[in-house]
């Protein structure tokens, strides 16, 4: 018996010392491992609530703010008789009761009845809790995003989901800074999720973001185009207006446009901002290209003259015919008269190459860097890869992919004296102590020569004078330099251009002699008029003239008179 | 009269005791919000004393069970080894009667107010009682198959019921703690051999089972399914791991909220290895290893037979069921319910563990070291007694011995 226990003892022994064994293997060995692994579930990064920050005019007045909400959520697992729960919420809650039970049903610990009610509704929902003694049902305060202004400028601010993040607009391309100042809190948690380590958890506001929109000016601006799109039961429409010097967008819009307030329900197409998304073919606008080219590689001078009797010209085995029939044109009359044989004349003279390089000068076919998602970079083919007609067609804007704000900044360059600029929407970000966090930095690269620009300048003032093609968008008082544009759609079925589907553009700048605005629209496929100085001429000047008196610019006749006046 | 028994005993069980509040209360002292509402709708306090307060009273009540034990006359025992063991079984079948609690789908407890009861706790400790009479008794033959295979067909009675609750858990300690005795006893090692291969398919079936399947899978790589199966021991692993060579400091443990399930009970040691480190962990299986040796050395001294192999039993008991309780905690054997003793959180556990220790160390007392220290009352030398109380064994049949058995040992 001793020799067995002794056996036994031993056996025992063993087995403790293999238990000393393997706490070595696990806890020195392995220790690193298994601290990370214990690290990794135990301490999660927690995104700090954030108030997120307010979305401003230039003149600080508010766009886009927060309301204070509160959100009914369930615990399933401590719900006895989700029937009864649900019964009794589908009186305060507008939502059908099988929605809700399904809700109550899930098997989950956590489940959102509804979210970000208002107070009057949460207050009835609370009172039908207590009155039913309801278990399992919490509220939880949440933030809500509140667009005061509703549709305006929606396509600028952009919106955000239930949970308050940025999907579109200034919304996202700055969400970081309208949320998270600072890095998330290291917090220990325990399996069931809740918090153990409170950390600092005081209430972390984002910063606010200021635009270079203008809300009058937008504001204005969207009516106007409003009454176009209806007048002209136009598909759609954009306009966009900047000042030329700075590249600040004073206001932007698109339709068909949407509430920010409700994203869910619209359709896509509504929250599109097609002055950045969507290309089309500029058409007329765009001979402003060539024209400039001419200029300054001097193979013209504005009173050079082009024979355009003919009323149509051939490149490349391709016919181009003008609108109108006219006669010998000077080349300030091409311009103004917008004539396509006299363009293509000129483009001709300038050769292919040139025509290129001046198109990509102008920062077509790549992204103009404004400072929101989504923007398209349009397509402008290399000679290389030209047809014979294709010189053509470009120089009257055709085989040319571009969209409303790279053509904007092409006039911006015209009229603040040959800079391209760099288009942007916000001015500053202000943290919520009022310190200047960003400031945007106006970038502008001299793409033509000061005289050419003053020569061209003066040549686009004249589109909207007498005997130009847009007299319509002459603003009274004021001088406005601009081009009309019309362009054939693509139809999708036959990919031939369309007989009745057009884009209606204007384009331009005032007042002329010191600009202080840029500004394009475009209607999509306006019915009953089609021509650029019909539909979308009388918009700009509209849009211009309230625009000018809302900012006080005087009246260029005006300051003459008061000149008068003073001596 | 105070007997001079063990002391370094007493002081290894009262450390373990000690550690073992400090675990309960650390791994108890902190429970998330929800957790309580939930308990006190069922009137449970899970506070941060809640669970400390209960072991507190237990450990009272342990201690007196402890004094009993102490001072209970041995030969007492063999009077009550056979009423023990039915009583054991009726405790164990209660379990199915409304008195009894189901946790967890299995039925292991029986309710007894303020309180719940554990009866496989007492059955070990019956058993162990049983066994040591059954084996001490004058024809008990080791070499008898009919004396071997009574005592398993006894532990077979309580190892169906231990399934039917199920409580896997107690089938393994039991199995191990009745064949270790009979291997003490000297049965022929053909019997015991034949015990295992006859044992094999049985085991085999039951592993078959689906859950416990699961979990010697879990077991055999718990990283497989590390959010399953082998949630809990992976979350063990963790705890352990992380705790180092000195712990992450008393208290300071995170594995306990909510990570390791069952942190308070069956995986204690994971707690104190995270809080304490290796080096308290090797010191707490440092504490068992000592306690088993000394209930071997007490065992190896004592010349009665009965409490000989009550002192082996009451060792193998405690010290078998706490190094499967590290296997387990450490991934070395599958995962299944077992007490540390003196540590996990639980009443029945404690308290007969303490009645264990109780009787280990009136074995001690009245073993032959009594001699040495207790001069208060002179004893008659055991090496006397014992061959007398085997002589009188053989001359009388049936139970006579016991009265000749009192007489000696008073």
């Amino acid at each position: 018996m001793k020799k067995r226990a002794i056996i036994l003892g031993v056996l025992v022994t063993i087995g403790y010392i293999a238990v000393a064994a393997r706490l070595s293997q696990i806890m020195l060995v392995e220790h690193d491992l298994f601290t990370a692994k214990a690290k990794g579930q135990q301490i999660k990064k927690e995104a700090v609530p954030v108030k997120r920050g307010m979305i401003l005019d230039r003149a600080g007045r508010e766009l886009a703010v927060n309301l204070d909400t509160e959100s009914v959520f369930a615990n399933p697992s401590e719900i006895p008789s989700p029937e009864r729960v649900a019964d009794s919420l589908s009186k305060g809650i507008k939502k059908n009761p099988d929605v809700i039970l399904a809700k109550l049903s899930a098997d989950k610990k956590f489940n959102w009845i509804e979210r970000k009610l208002d107070t009057e509704d949460t207050n009835r929902i609370k009172e039908i809790v207590k009155d039913s003694k309801l278990e399992g049902v919490g509220f939880f305060p949440e933030m809500k995003r509140f667009y005061p202004r509703g549709k305006l400028a929606s396509h600028v601010i952009g919106y955000v989901d239930i949970d308050n993040n940025g999907l579109e607009g200034i919304e996202m391309s700055y969400h970081k800074h309208l949320t998270t100042r600072g890095e998330n809190l290291k917090v220990v948690r325990d399996a069931r999720g809740n918090v153990l380590s409170e950390g600092q958890r005081k209430e972390i506001k984002g910063n606010n973001i200021v635009l270079t929109v203008d809300e009058v000016l937008q504001h204005i601006m969207e009516r106007n185009i409003d009454e176009v799109v209806s007048k002209y039961s136009a598909a759609a429409a954009v306009g966009i207006m900047m000042d030329p010097k700075t590249g600040e967008i004073l206001a932007m819009t698109s339709r068909p446009t949407y509430d920010p307030n409700n994203p869910a329900d619209v359709k896509a197409g509504q929250r599109r901002n097609r002055g950045i998304t969507d290309c089309y073919e500029p058409g007329s606008t765009f001979k402003v290209i060539v024209g400039t080219a001419a200029l300054e590689e001097k193979v013209v001078n504005p009173n050079s003259k082009f024979d355009c009797s003919a009323g149509s010209i051939e490149v490349g085995g391709g016919r181009i015919k003008d609108a109108h029939k006219h006669g010998v044109l000077t080349f300030k009359e091409v311009i103004q008269k917008s004539s396509n044989v006299g363009t293509i004349q000129i483009a001709l003279k300038l050769g292919r190459q040139r025509v290129y390089d001046y198109i990509k000068r102008f920062g077509f076919g790549e992204k103009s860097g404004i400072d929101l998602v989504g923007e398209v970079s349009g397509a402008v083919k290399k000679p290389a890869r030209w047809s014979g007609m294709t010189i053509g067609a470009i120089s009257i804007g055709q085989e040319v992919a571009v969209t409303p704000l790279q053509v904007l900044r092409a006039y911006a360059a015209i009229a603040n004296g040959g800079y391209l600029v760099k288009p942007h929407l916000v001015s500053q970000v202000v943290s919520p102590e009022g310190e200047q966090i960003y400031k945007a930095a106006i970038k502008a690269e001299r793409i033509l020569s000061d005289e050419n620009v003053e020569t061209f300048r003066n040549i686009l003032k004249t589109v909207t004078e007498e005997g130009g093609t847009a007299t319509t968008a002459a603003v009274d008082g004021n001088l406005v330099a601009g081009k009309t544009g019309t362009a054939q759609l693509i139809d999708p079925r036959t990919k031939r251009y369309s007989k009745d589907r057009f884009i209606s553009s204007f384009v331009g700048f005032v007042p002329a002699d010191k600009p202080k605005l840029a500004m394009i629209v475009v209607v999509y496929e306006p019915r009953g008029a089609i021509y650029g100085g019909v539909v979308a001429g009388p918009v700009f000047k509209k849009i211009a003239g309230e625009s000018l008196s809302h900012l006080s610019v005087l009246r260029d006749d005006a300051k003459e008179k008061r000149l008068v006046i003073s001596n | 009269m105070i007997k001079s028994y063990d002391k370094w005993l007493l002081v290894i069980v009262l450390l373990l005791i000690v550690i073992g509040l400090t675990a309960v209360y650390s791994a108890t002292s902190v429970t998330s919000p929800d957790v309580i509402e939930k308990f006190k709708k069922k009137e449970i306090d899970v506070t941060q004393f809640g669970f400390l307060k209960k072991q507190l009273f237990t450990l009272s009540l342990g201690f007196v069970m402890m004094l009993i034990a102490f001072k209970v006359p041995l030969d007492y025992l063999k009077k009550i080894a056979i009423p023990l063991l039915i009583f054991s079984m009726i405790c164990l079948l209660l379990v199915f009667t409304p008195l009894g609690a189901t946790v967890n789908g299995a039925r292991r407890w029986i309710r007894i107010w303020p309180s719940s009861f554990q009866p496989s706790e007492l059955v070990k400790l019956s058993m162990v009682i049983f066994m040591s009479w059954y084996m001490s008794i004058k024809f008990y033959k080791q070499n008898n198959f009919k004396t071997f295979i009574i005592p398993i067909a006894i532990m077979a009675l309580f190892q169906v019921v231990f399934l039917k609750q199920p409580d896997f858990g107690a089938v393994m300690s039991l199995a191990l703690l009745t064949v270790s005795l009979l291997f003490l006893s000297g049965v022929k090692l053909r019997y015991l051999s034949l015990f295992a291969v006859l044992a094999v398919p049985v085991v085999i079936k039951l592993i078959k089972e689906p859950y416990r399947w699961k979990r010697v899978v879990a077991f055999l790589d718990p990283w497989s399914d590390a959010k399953g199966s082998g949630f809990q021991l992976v979350q063990s692993f963790i705890a352990l791991g992380s705790g180092g060579l000195r712990g992450v400091g008393l208290g300071e443990g995170r594995q306990k909220l909510s990570y390791l399930p069952e942190i308070h009970t069956d995986f204690i040691f994971s707690l104190i290895g995270e809080e304490l480190g290796f080096i308290g962990a090797v010191f707490v299986v440092a504490l068992f290893l000592v306690l088993f040796l000394r209930g071997l050395a007490i065992a190896r001294r004592t010349e009665d037979r009965f409490s000989q192999y009550l002192a082996y039993g009451i060792s193998i008991m405690i010290g078998v069921q706490a190094v499967i309780n590290f296997f387990v905690v450490t991934g070395m054997v599958p995962t299944k319910g077992l007490p540390l003793p003196f540590i996990s959180y639980g009443g029945s556990s404690l308290i007969i563990n303490m009645i264990a220790v109780g009787l280990l160390l009136n074995v001690s007392a009245s073993g032959s070291s009594s001699q040495q220290f207790d001069d208060s009352q002179p004893k008659p030398a055991p090496v006397a007694r014992v061959p007398l109380h085997r002589g009188e064994m053989r001359r009388h049949k049936g139970f006579s011995y016991r009265h000749i058995n009192q007489g000696s040992s008073r």
